[in-house]
């Protein structure tokens, strides 16, 4: 009886821990958060996101990588994140047990649409487990028209228009004199 | 009462610049490149106002794209038509006539730059228009148009003297014409360098050492930082340390060439 309860227990305590995951090893023990999940902006605006990745575990992290990860909802919108952010990848300094590290991604809306924005923690060593992410921050870019497309085709057509009217009527003038 | 009359003459600099001022715009020739420059701004902030892949920008980047270019080609147009002052003439055949003149040669080359430098006052003249539609609203026309003024003036000032001086010593029109444009690509190459080489101490030296990167550097800090212009005022120097360098240095040859 006491060893099908013992044998029972250590199950129980198994499924835990395999459903859990290894909690404080690992790249687990880093959060990640980010001060907001939603953006609004315009195309062409500047904006940024501040994350702040913190070491949950008993000693000290070193060697992490931060990288942001920029791409778009939507299957028809192409979007390079180098024109987003030219600093996508940061080398975190070591954070002590229970510290943390705030870091502020500074983008600049290149594509309307739908955009997510992401931060990735992952170890410098290139250890093949999962990366510690942040939540997602949604980027609602509207489109924008900042000047008057319409109003540039006169000025652009008239001031060579005008440049080349004096000069036909010069060389016209010096025709007749010759 | 004894009337005195003035015998007060128009300086022969004076007389110099008239008459290369009337050659280079009444020839038609200062007109015609003017145009094709007001054609190249026109598609410029066509582009500028209306792409959607250009319309991301920002109204004073649009602005300072726009002011960047007219600064470069304007200097340019100037930098060719310092190119053509003395092969030109010595090619055509009226250089020994001009030098029989009662003129000095200081003067004659006086009056020659500044004909040239009319170039890049006209193309300024060209741009004011292109910069206000673009920049109206925000309140950035004023700034960008006295930086422009002031930045595209020294590095005319600097073109226009390194062509004159190319073409005294160019055998011919075209090597005057084919050494200041190389001179003047070389001089813009540093702006098609990657962004990591652009920063340092070493990449920053490089930047400032250039009078070119210089100048359009200090434009967009004023135009699309909108810093003021103290702020920066070091992007400066090396544009004004050519512009007043090359303008001596033009002298040394011609004041030679006249003992």
């Amino acid at each position: 009886m006491i060893r099908r309860a013992l044998i029972m227990s250590a199950l129980a305590v198994s499924i835990a821990l395999a459903l859990a995951g290894p909690a404080l090893s690992g790249s687990n023990r880093i959060a990640v958060t980010v001060d907001r999940t939603a953006i609004s902006t315009s195309l062409g605006h500047k904006f940024s996101v501040r994350s702040r990745i913190t070491n949950n575990g008993g000693s000290a992290a070193s060697s992490l990588v931060a990288h942001l990860n920029v791409l778009s909802l939507r299957p028809d919108v192409y979007l390079d994140p180098e024109d987003w952010s030219s600093h996508r990848t940061r080398y975190l300094p070591t954070i002590p047990a229970g510290g943390s590290v705030a870091i502020t991604w500074r983008m600049q809306a290149v594509n309307a649409g739908s955009i997510a924005v992401f931060v990735a923690v992952l170890p410098q060593n290139g250890e093949p487990r999962p990366p510690a992410t942040g939540p997602t921050v949604h980027v609602s870019i509207a489109r924008r028209t900042t000047l008057n497309s319409g109003g540039i085709l006169p000025l652009a057509l008239g001031i060579p228009a005008l440049l080349a009217a004096v000069s036909f009527g010069l060389r016209r003038r010096r025709r007749a004199s010759d | 009462m004894v009337a005195v009359e003035s015998t007060a003459r128009p300086r022969a600099w004076a007389v110099v610049t008239g008459q290369e001022l009337r050659d280079l715009w009444l020839g038609g020739r200062g007109l015609l490149l003017s145009l094709a420059f007001s054609g190249l701004l026109s598609a410029l902030s066509y582009l500028v106002a209306t792409n959607q892949a250009l319309n991301f920008l920002e109204q004073r980047e649009s602005v300072n794209l726009t002011l960047q270019v007219a600064i470069a080609v304007g200097a340019m147009l100037a930098l060719l038509g310092g190119a053509d002052a003395i092969s030109g003439e010595r090619e055509r055949g009226s250089l020994e006539s001009l030098l029989l003149t009662p003129v000095s040669r200081l003067e004659l080359t006086a009056g020659k730059l500044l004909a040239a430098l009319s170039l890049w006052i006209a193309a300024l003249v060209v741009t004011i228009p292109y910069v206000w539609f673009l920049g109206r609203g925000i309140g950035i026309v004023g700034d960008a148009l006295a930086t422009g003024a002031l930045v595209g003036t020294l590095l005319a000032i600097f073109l226009v003297s390194l062509g004159v001086l190319v073409s005294i010593f160019a055998g011919s029109n075209r090597v005057s014409l084919s050494v200041s444009l190389f001179v003047l690509l070389a001089l813009f190459a540093p702006t098609q360098f990657p962004t990591s080489a652009q920063q340092g101490w070493a990449g920053d030296l490089f930047l400032r050492a250039n009078p070119l990167t210089a100048g359009e550097h200090y434009v967009g800090k004023i135009v699309v930082d909108g810093h003021h212009w103290s702020q920066d005022v070091s992007w400066l120097v090396s544009p004004a340390i050519a512009a007043a360098l090359f303008a001596v240095l033009l002298q040394s040859p011609v004041r030679a060439s006249c003992n």
